[in-house]
């Protein structure tokens, strides 16, 4: 048995940070030097090798692969600045209809022969687009955001997830705002992992960098810049390979300056 | 007077109710449904039928307990009929214990006709029904349904007892919306048709 980490991201809801969080957990794997693919299953909406600036090098899919009119190494669509890291479209936009669970566990095969890491992107839901993408997985990560109704889908995929053996399935919890936390106008860290029970792996804070990175093709984890999300999804990827990185607790955030100063004094360090 | 549904091997009720209200007055309607099994989805469009011909529902009568729970869920006046409460009258003997082990979440549904214990929590958007008491050892979050086949002595125990709503027999309320004490254990019965939610009573279940 081959010891590739074969990750799901999924969800249930859409547009809560799945493709996100593939695209800057992919970078920041294959820089701390392991050989990570990430396999776009979302292929109705395809939109993962935008985030990573790959829209036009893309030639061939998984598709062409399992039909043998194409190796593998020419779907494979490197990175340019990153060579650790690989795209992989699973399907085109057009062809909505030939992914199975089979073709999922064929592909991801040939890919666990030669990679580390395999991140999977899933589509949103729980239907079959789901079911395909979740059938060679091996753990998941389940990204949510503190609303209600993003919370009460990602439950009911952990319960899907539960029933396919897929484990460990563990928790990120993407858009935290700490001023709406601390005001209760969001759920808390605590109030969502009190209904998912799960481990929590990372928080990434709303950022509008990312929104910016977004835009511009090129993941946050992929600069040195340090805007908090970047922060955020480093330290994922260094949780996921079994650092411990303590949690940042955004009820702490925000006490002000002050707080802070009674802390260092209280240390001692004046 | 009272109109009756048809019974369900000989016509649906949605191609015979049109013609049932044409032949009657225009008085509001007492309907009777039999054995129908209506969801809340039945019963919107059997408003809608009412409402397009000018028709009032007065109340209702139903030999099936899920056409009164879903009634009643709709705020509609129903009422069971019939010898359909199992377990209402001296039978001591519960209809078998399901353990269950972990925690329902959103989109299950457990169902047993017996008595259920639930070692794990009911998370909202999860639910269970069971034929006798539901007990869960965790927090109730979801909805819970006991004597769902008519039993009005069934109870709802759970060690945070904050549902979105419960169900004991045919009677339907909304869940507290305050926190409970830590460390309170609640339950749900019947008093007089009507859920009430209590500190839970530690004698032994039925
Ligand atoms: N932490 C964040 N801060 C700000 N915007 C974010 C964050 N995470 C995701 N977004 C934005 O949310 C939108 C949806 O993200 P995406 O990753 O495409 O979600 P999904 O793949 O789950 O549908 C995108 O516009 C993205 O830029
Ligand atoms: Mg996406």
């Amino acid at each position: 048995m081959s010891t590739t980490r074969t990750i799901l991201i999924c969800s249930g809801k859409g547009g809560v940070g799945k493709t996100t969080t593939t695209a800057n957990l992919g970078i920041a794997l294959a820089r701390s030097g392991a050989s990570t693919v990430v396999l776009d299953a979302d292929f109705g909406l395809r939109n993962l090798d935008l985030l990573l600036g790959l829209e036009n090098r893309i030639v061939y899919t998984a598709q062409e692969v399992l039909a043998e009119s194409c190796r593998l190494e020419q779907a494979l669509v490197k990175h340019k600045q990153e060579p650790n890291l690989a795209l992989l479209p699973a399907g085109n936009p057009r062809m909505l209809e030939w992914l199975t669970p089979k073709d999922m566990q064929a592909i991801v095969a040939l890919l666990e022969e030669q990679f580390d890491y395999v991140l999977i992107d899933c589509p949103a839901g729980i239907e079959d687009g789901f079911k395909n993408a979740a059938a060679a997985a091996r753990e998941a990560l389940v990204i949510t955001t503190p609303e209600v109704a993003a919370v009460r889908d990602a439950d009911r995929v952990i319960g899907l997830l539960n029933t396919q053996g897929i484990s460990p399935v563990q928790l990120v919890l993407n858009r935290v705002r700490p001023k709406m936390m601390s005001s209760q106008e969001m759920l808390s860290v605590d109030d969502v992992t009190d209904i998912l029970a799960l481990p929590l792996l990372g928080l990434v804070f709303e950022d509008e960098q990312v929104i910016v990175s977004t835009n511009r093709g090129e993941p946050l984890t992929l600069s040195d810049g340090n805007s908090p999300a970047a922060r955020a999804y480093s330290n994922i990827a260094g949780r996921l390979q079994g650092e411990e990185i303590p949690l940042l607790d955004p009820a702490k955030m925000r006490r002000g300056l002050r707080a802070k100063m009674r802390e260092l004094m209280q240390t001692k360090i004046f | 007077m009272t109109l009756h549904l048809p019974n369900q091997r000989s016509q649906h009720w949605k191609d015979a109710l049109p013609g049932l209200l044409n032949q009657e007055s225009s008085a509001p309607v007492e309907l009777d449904c039999g054995e129908w099994s209506l969801n809340c989805s039945d019963w919107q469009q059997l408003l809608q039928l009412l409402n397009t011909m000018g028709r009032q529902l007065r109340w209702i009568r139903s030999r099936n307990p899920l056409t009164v729970v879903s009634a009643a869920a709709l705020g509609l006046d129903a009422h069971l009929e019939g010898n359909c409460e199992p377990t209402a009258a001296g039978s001591d003997e519960p209809d078998g214990l399901l353990i269950h082990q972990g925690t329902l979440r959103s989109g299950d549904h457990l169902q047993c006709d017996g008595d259920v214990l639930i070692y794990g929590d009911v998370n909202p958007g999860a639910r269970v029904s069971a034929g006798g008491d539901v007990m869960v050892w965790g927090r109730l979050r979801g909805i819970a349904h006991a004597g769902c086949h008519g039993s009005t002595t069934a109870r709802i125990v759970a060690l945070h007892l904050r549902p979105v709503q419960l169900r004991i027999s045919t009677a339907v309320a909304r869940g507290p919306e305050d926190q409970p004490l830590d460390g309170l254990t609640e339950q749900a019965r019947l008093d007089q048709g009507a859920i009430v939610i209590e500190p839970a009573e530690t004698r032994r279940f039925r």
